[in-house]
């Protein structure tokens, strides 16, 4: 009986502890969310960087890209040269209405065409308007945010105290590894360059 | 004719025809709905004659405890949308129940005009402290009585209610 | 003679003005208190203001929904019944007064004609139970007939009590004689009062009847549209009734300081406290089972009334001396 008691009790303080306490509820259309950089709202086309190789068209599960493209052929700017061909995009689109936002066509571009833009609202009221066309796909590129460091760097403060804590006398290799982890891990594509 | 006479005969001639109603429906849970109009009415007869405490009473007693647990008794075993004819009660029966209630109309009226005739009475004593120091005074103990009575009945029906169904030795038997 | 008249309608207009906005009232405040509650905001777009037009909104809605019967349902019967429910409260409403001289219709037995006419609202429920052609309407109409009948012993037992303690029937009479004893002395016979009244309104914890997990919803899941409205209506206008009546029988109804001038006031404010804690054991309670409710109201609430009861009579003899 008293635990009865108890347990309406703790009910009615429960629900009057979070009445006094703020909504967790987003008013969304008028206060716009703050997603984080990395999620899934649209795929964004950089025109330029796509050489219609089909890879993305290819991976594609649901096969919601649709790519054509041309050859055309550039005379030889020297004498006795030889004429380059190359491939002229056509058409890119994706068809938003098919996409299922797994993201293989991004990973699996070899020339950095294709980005996550975090960008959501595109509804339509027709389910055809979903088919996205290249310069609508490359209207989200502003949106795309920069990437990320692969690697957090940490702040300054926690970076001492790491350097702090080891004593470089008792091991000096440990001490070495200490500081190079303290904020000076080479970013991500310096390694590679000469 | 006062305003009072007109509204009382208009409630005594929606109670009457309501109860015949109730009686004659082919529906069965209409012919309790009648019988909410017709008690409903009864109530409004009694407010007419400035007994207000009985008229609520009637009100909460029989529409809201008697009716409904009437309802619930219909909707517990059967009770269909629209005509049935399982009730039905053969023709004698119904010629008896006629010949019957006839008689205790007349004998009723019989009564009633042979005792009072044309002559105008006013009704008293319907309020709520007659009623109160009538019953509690006056008719105190038939008042204790019918209350003792309906107690025994209460116990009786729930000792009723949780007696085992079968005999209990054979189904002990049985499990064994 | 003209100005009784005139009196009589505008009485009557009142009435039905009150009967129309405070079940609104009831409404939004638990549209807002449900949701802070539960960490939301509720309605927040209808009308501009923290959406104060939700209701109204909503009502609208349903008045353009088609008005479906369906083919199985007793039609008579069927369309009947929201009737019933709504007129019960209405005439309930009637009598509960705002001030000694604020009331609709200033009836002597009023504490008897809020409970009588509380029963015709219940034939509206078993009615709309029954004349569905659901078996879901059908199940829900049986737990409605048992829960109102088990509930409805102790809810009469617990005005007794106050009727007793005040010596008059009338709610006027009551609450005139209501001194600030009263809230030790007539304690169990509140707390009996707003369980009662909180199961008698179907109301979680008491939702048996409409239990949406099992009965979709009770005895009113072939009603729409504006029917269902008028179902919806009457339960909040049930809320008004039951807080008012119990913000009168405990509280006093318009005593309290200045109680000359803003007499209705403090009863509203003192009805609008127990529509808050019914909004809340709302949220804050889980769904009793059907014989968990029983339970409840057969070993739980009548010995309680009874010994309120006791209690009340052995005050009244004792102070009567």
């Amino acid at each position: 009986m008293t635990k009865f008691l108890s347990g309406l009790a703790k009910g009615m303080a429960t629900t009057a502890r979070t009445m006094t306490t703020h909504a967790h509820t987003q008013q969304y259309p008028h206060v716009k969310p703050e997603l984080p950089s990395r999620s899934r709202g649209v795929i964004a086309l950089l025109e330029e960087n796509c050489t219609s190789c089909m890879l993305c068209a290819r991976e594609c599960p649901d096969w919601c890209i649709y790519i054509d493209s041309h050859k055309e052929t550039t005379p030889p700017t020297t004498e006795g040269g030889r004429a380059r061909q190359h491939n002229v995009l056509d058409r890119f689109a994706i068809d938003f209405s098919l996409c299922m936002y797994c993201g293989i066509c991004i990973e699996v571009c070899p020339f950095d065409a294709l980005f996550w833009s975090p960008e959501f609202e595109y509804s339509t009221t027709d389910i055809r308007d979903l088919l996205q066309e290249k310069e609508t796909l490359g209207q989200w590129m502003p949106t795309v945010p920069a990437p990320e460091p692969l690697v957090p760097e940490l702040p300054q403060t926690e970076a001492q105290q790491l350097v702090v804590d080891v004593e470089p006398e008792d091991d000096p290799a440990a001490g070495r590894t200490t500081k190079r982890g303290a904020g000076e891990v080479p970013r991500p594509g310096t390694e590679e360059q000469p | 004719m006062t305003t009072y006479d007109v509204l009382f005969t208009l409630a005594g001639a929606i109670s009457t025809g309501a109860a015949v109603l109730a009686v004659s429906t082919k529906h069965l849970v209409h012919s309790a709905l009648w019988l909410v109009v017709a008690l409903a009415s009864l109530s409004g007869c009694y407010l007419v004659l400035g007994a207000e405490f009985v008229a609520l009473v009637q009100l909460l007693v029989y529409v809201g405890a008697i009716v409904v647990l009437v309802l619930f008794a219909l909707m517990l075993t059967r009770a269909p949308i629209g005509r049935s004819r399982d009730h039905d009660t053969p023709l004698p029966q119904r010629a008896a129940a006629l010949v019957v209630g006839a008689a205790t109309a007349a004998l009723l009226s019989a009564v009633l005009i042979s005792a009072f005739g044309n002559d105008a009475i006013t009704v008293r004593g319907g309020s709520t402290h007659v009623l109160a120091s009538q019953i509690f005074g006056t008719w105190v103990w038939p008042f204790e009585l019918l209350s003792a009575l309906l107690l025994i009945a209460l116990v009786a029906a729930l000792a009723l209610s949780r007696m085992p169904i079968g005999r209990r030795d054979d189904s002990e038997a049985d499990a064994r | 003679m003209a100005g009784d008249i005139v009196e009589i309608v505008l009485r009557a207009v009142c009435v039905l003005a009150a009967f129309l906005v405070l079940p609104l009232l009831v409404g939004q405040t638990e549209h807002k208190v449900m949701a802070h509650m539960q960490g939301r905001l509720g309605p927040m777009e209808a009308g501009g203001f923290h959406g104060w037009a939700q209701l109204v909104a909503d009502g609208i809605k349903f008045s353009q929904k088609e008005d479906i019967v369906p083919l199985a349902a007793d039609k008579r019967v069927f369309r009947i019944a929201p009737a019933l429910g709504i007129v019960s409260y209405l005439f309930a409403l009637a009598v509960i007064p705002l001030g000694p001289h604020t009331v609709g219709a200033d009836v002597p037995g009023s504490l008897v004609w809020v409970l009588a006419v509380g029963g015709i609202g219940t034939v509206g429920t078993l009615m709309a139970g029954w004349g569905s052609g659901n078996k879901y309407s059908l199940l829900g109409g049986l737990r409605t007939a048992a829960q109102l009948v088990s509930y409805e012993l102790p809810l009469i037992l617990a005005c007794a009590s106050f009727a007793i303690a005040a010596g008059s029937l009338s709610l006027v009479g009551i609450a005139h004689a209501w001194t600030p004893w009263w809230l030790l002395w007539q304690l169990p016979g509140a707390l009996v009062f707003l369980v009662a009244a909180t199961a008698e309104l179907q109301r979680p914890p008491f939702d048996m009847p409409v239990a949406d997990s099992e009965l979709v919803m009770g005895p009113y899941t072939e009603y729409t549209g504006l029917r269902f409205a008028l179902f919806l209506l009457a339960e909040y206008a049930g809320i008004v009734v039951m807080s008012l009546l119990l913000g009168v029988l405990y509280l006093g109804g318009w005593t309290g300081p200045f109680d000359h001038q803003i007499g209705w006031l403090w009863t509203l404010l003192k009805g609008a406290i127990f529509a808050v804690l019914i909004i809340w054991i709302r949220v804050a309670w889980p769904r009793l089972r059907e014989d968990q409710l029983q339970r409840v109201a057969w070993l739980g609430l009548v010995p309680l009334a009874l010994l309120q009861l006791a209690i009340t009579a052995i005050g009244v003899v004792v102070t009567s001396r």
